[in-house]
């Protein structure tokens, strides 16, 4: 099967071939999905290198892991921006943690507001939309999405008990898609 | 998690919300349990939505040409084998001469990734060396198990031995090397020491006293400066 055949194949196709972890599924998933993965990367690390690393690593994992994805886990255009968004949030993460102490040892100050989400206009179609959540649940999803925090760090900085920051952050998700659904459907997507 | 359903997991997995020990374990039982990769796939779709309507940004030409080598590698190609004389001739024979001085700064970065890491992960002590009384400039960091230290000197212009103080006698344990204006040893492997000497030569510089009460639960790190 040469690359010109591929592009041929619609996505239940390629869906099947990833699934079955046919190498060109591999890069052909990327090239689909090529703006939206990068994007998805690039609007948690802010950084064009760390992006590129991550979208390549998350696909590299993919493609390590025996049993990466199934049809149960539905759309493969779905199933790897979480998993790149994932990858993004765990490099977060580490590179937080990573400049505390580095900055720490040079005497330096922590500059806490380094990742803040970039491009504020662009993003205000979503903020706008999780400020309109009712408060309770505002607040959980704002700290799982933009500012990448474990649920038990969510818990302990709302002073809430677990199983009501996740149960929250569970409706306020389902919230927050159905009032974006129909502005994704008046053709947002694909840009 | 393998046996136990991700339950009220799938939205807090699909926004990032989980440790990387919970992920990890959600998604082995995802490879195992269809109920629970349609429960997960539902609020995948919903994150993917809400991600798809952030600001787009074009993916760089070359991530293209570098993700298809991710999967190149499982093609037979017939210019393996003069790639690799190529390799040979041009890259691995220089590089010889070079080996020494690329071995100590490859051994070098790696060391301070390794104890940066330390660092970041876990709970640990620092204390401050002291010259004449005074703070220098210079900290050790350790866990609470004494299994591993990290000896950090700030503006250092040269190169500085650590030495264990004990039982009258002192243990040289490795230099202090600037890199920048901050020289480091990270001693990865130990056993507890009361006592670290920072030494220029046969003159101690500056001592440290390490402490080895229990740390506090709710203070992770102490500061003894």
């Amino acid at each position: 099967m040469d690359v010109h055949s591929h592009e041929e194949h619609g996505d239940e196709a390629l869906a099947a071939a990833f699934a079955a972890h046919d190498p060109w599924a591999f890069g052909e998933a990327y090239r689909r999905n090529a703006s939206l993965l990068y994007s998805v990367a690039h609007n948690v690390l802010s950084n064009p290198e760390d992006a590129k690393d991550c979208v390549a690593d998350a696909l590299a994992r993919l493609w390590r892991s025996s049993r990466p994805y199934s049809a149960a886990r539905g759309n493969l255009r779905n199933f790897l921006v979480v998993c790149v968004r994932n990858e993004a949030i765990s490099r977060r993460r580490r590179h937080v943690r990573r400049t505390r102490v580095e900055e720490r040892l040079a005497g330096m100050a922590l500059d806490r507001d380094e990742h803040a989400t970039n491009d504020p206009i662009e993003r205000d179609v979503v903020r706008r939309a999780i400020f309109a959540l009712p408060p309770e649940q505002r607040m959980p999803i704002a700290l799982a999405y933009y500012s990448g925090k474990t649920h038990t760090e969510i818990a302990a900085e709302l002073h809430e008990p677990l199983g009501t920051i996740k149960s929250r952050i569970k409706l306020g998700l389902r919230k927050l898609a159905a009032s974006l659904q129909s502005l994704a459907e008046r053709g947002s997507e694909p840009r | 998690m393998r046996r136990e359903h991700t339950g009220d997991l799938a939205e807090l997995y699909a926004l990032g919300a989980l440790s990387e020990i919970e992920r990890r374990a959600v998604e082995a039982h995802l490879s195992e349990c269809a109920d629970c990769a349609r429960e997960v796939a539902l609020a995948e779709r919903d994150v993917a939505l809400i991600a798809s309507l952030e600001t787009r940004h074009d993916a760089p030409p070359e991530l293209a040409a570098r993700i298809d080598g991710l999967f190149r590698a499982n093609r037979p190609n017939r210019m393996i084998p003069a790639a690799l004389a190529a390799v040979l001739i041009l890259g691995l024979l220089p590089s010889v001469y070079l080996w020494p001085e690329n071995r100590r700064m490859h051994d070098a970065m790696v060391a301070q990734n390794a104890a940066m890491d330390r660092l970041a992960s876990g709970s640990h002590r620092t204390v401050g060396f002291r010259s004449e009384g005074a703070p220098l400039g210079a900290e050790v960091m350790y866990p609470p198990d004494g299994s591993w230290y990290v000896v950090v000197v700030r503006n250092a212009t040269k190169a500085l031995q650590v030495a264990w103080m004990h039982d009258g006698e002192r243990t040289m344990l490795g230099n202090a090397v600037p890199r920048g204006n901050v020289a480091m040893l990270y001693l990865p492997k130990s056993h507890r020491m009361d006592r670290l000497a920072l030494m220029d030569g046969d003159r101690v510089v500056a001592e440290a006293e390490l402490p080895w009460q229990r740390t506090p639960p709710d203070r992770p790190t102490v500061r003894s400066e």
